[in-house]
C-alpha cells in the first residue's frame, strides 16, 4: 500500500513558536482514531490484569486530575454555578445538561442532607473511543470521567460528591451526582 | 421536544424497547401486540431502544445527535455515495 506523506520543510528556532502546527483535518483524525485505540486498549488491558479493582483505580486518577481543574475555577456553593463551571472544565467534547423525568418539579432533590441532581452526557470522548474499540460502556474508562467529574465538583463547591451511572445509551448517558453538604 | 414514531408494521413485538428504557418511555400494547409510547415527554433520546430494536422500527425526531468522531470521514463519505 503506497502512503502519501506530506512533508512540511522549514527553519525552526528552539525558541520560537512555529505559525503552524502542521497537518490537515485527515491528520488530525487520524492521530485522533490512533490515540482512541491506545487508551481503549490500555483501558481493556487494566480491567483484564486488575479485574474490578481497575474501576477504582482510574476513579482515583480521574478524581485527582478533576481536582487539579476545579483549582482554577472559581469557588461557588450554587449548584446551577458549578454546573456551569464544570461545563467550561469539561469542554464542548463533554457536553451534558441536568436532566429531570416531567413527573418531578426541580432538578434537585433533597434526601438527608444529601443534593441530588441527574446529568445527562450528551457528547462524550470516553463513549466515542469505546465505539472506536468496540469495548462495552461502563468500564474503567467512563470511571475516570466520573472521577474527573467528582473531583472537579468537589473542588468547585467544597464539598463530598460521588457520582452514580444510571443508564448507558449510544447517544446519551444518564447519571446522578449526589453532594454531601457536610463538607470535605 | 422528543418526538418519537415507531413503525407499527415493522415491529415485532418482542419488547426489547420496554424493557431497556430506563424511564418507562414504552409499555406494550397486549392486544396489538406492539410497543406503544406512553410517556413522550421523559425521553432523554439515549437510542438505547433503537440499539435493542430488531426490527429497526423506531424513529426520533428533533433530539441531538451525538458526535461521531470515532467514525472515519471517509468511509462515511464512501457509504453516503452508495445510499
Amino acid at each position: 500500500m503506497e502512503m502519501e506523506l506530506k512533508e512540511i520543510r522549514g527553519t525552526f528556532k528552539p525558541e520560537l513558536i512555529p505559525p503552524e502546527c502542521g497537518g490537515g483535518i485527515d491528520d488530525y483524525e487520524e492521530a485522533l482514531h490512533v490515540l482512541m485505540k491506545f487508551v481503549g486498549s490500555m483501558a481493556n488491558a487494566l480491567e483484564q490484569v486488575s479485574g474490578r479493582g481497575a474501576n477504582a483505580i482510574v476513579y482515583q486518577a480521574g478524581k485527582r486530575m478533576g481536582h487539579d481543574a476545579g483549582k482554577l475555577m472559581e469557588k461557588t456553593d450554587n449548584l446551577e454555578n458549578a454546573m456551569q463551571e464544570l461545563s467550561q472544565i469539561l469542554g464542548k467534547e463533554f457536553y451534558f445538561e441536568m436532566w429531570k423525568p416531567s413527573s418531578q418539579e426541580s432538578f434537585t432533590i433533597e434526601r438527608s442532607g444529601e443534593t441530588e441532581v441527574k446529568l445527562l452526557f450528551r457528547d462524550c470522548v470516553v463513549r466515542q473511543t469505546l465505539r472506536r474499540t468496540g469495548l462495552p460502556q461502563k468500564g474503567p474508562l467512563c470511571y475516570l470521567l466520573y472521577g474527573y467529574m467528582v473531583g472537579a465538583v468537589e473542588e468547585v463547591m467544597d464539598i463530598k460528591g460521588k457520582l452514580d451511572i444510571n443508564h448507558i445509551g449510544p447517544n446519551a448517558c444518564l447519571k446522578t451526582l449526589t453532594i454531601n453538604w457536610g463538607g470535605k | 421536544m422528543v418526538k418519537i414514531k415507531i413503525d407499527e408494521d415493522a415491529c415485532v413485538g418482542c419488547g426489547s424497547c420496554v424493557e431497556d428504557c430506563p424511564n418507562d418511555v414504552y409499555e406494550m400494547d397486549e392486544a396489538k401486540n406492539k410497543t406503544r409510547i406512553i410517556k413522550e415527554e421523559d425521553c432523554m433520546a439515549c437510542l438505547s431502544c433503537h440499539e435493542i430494536c430488531p426490527a429497526q422500527a423506531m424513529e426520533h425526531q428533533d433530539i441531538h445527535v451525538a458526535k461521531r468522531l470515532y467514525i472515519d470521514r471517509k468511509v462515511n463519505n464512501t457509504i453516503n455515495k452508495i445510499i
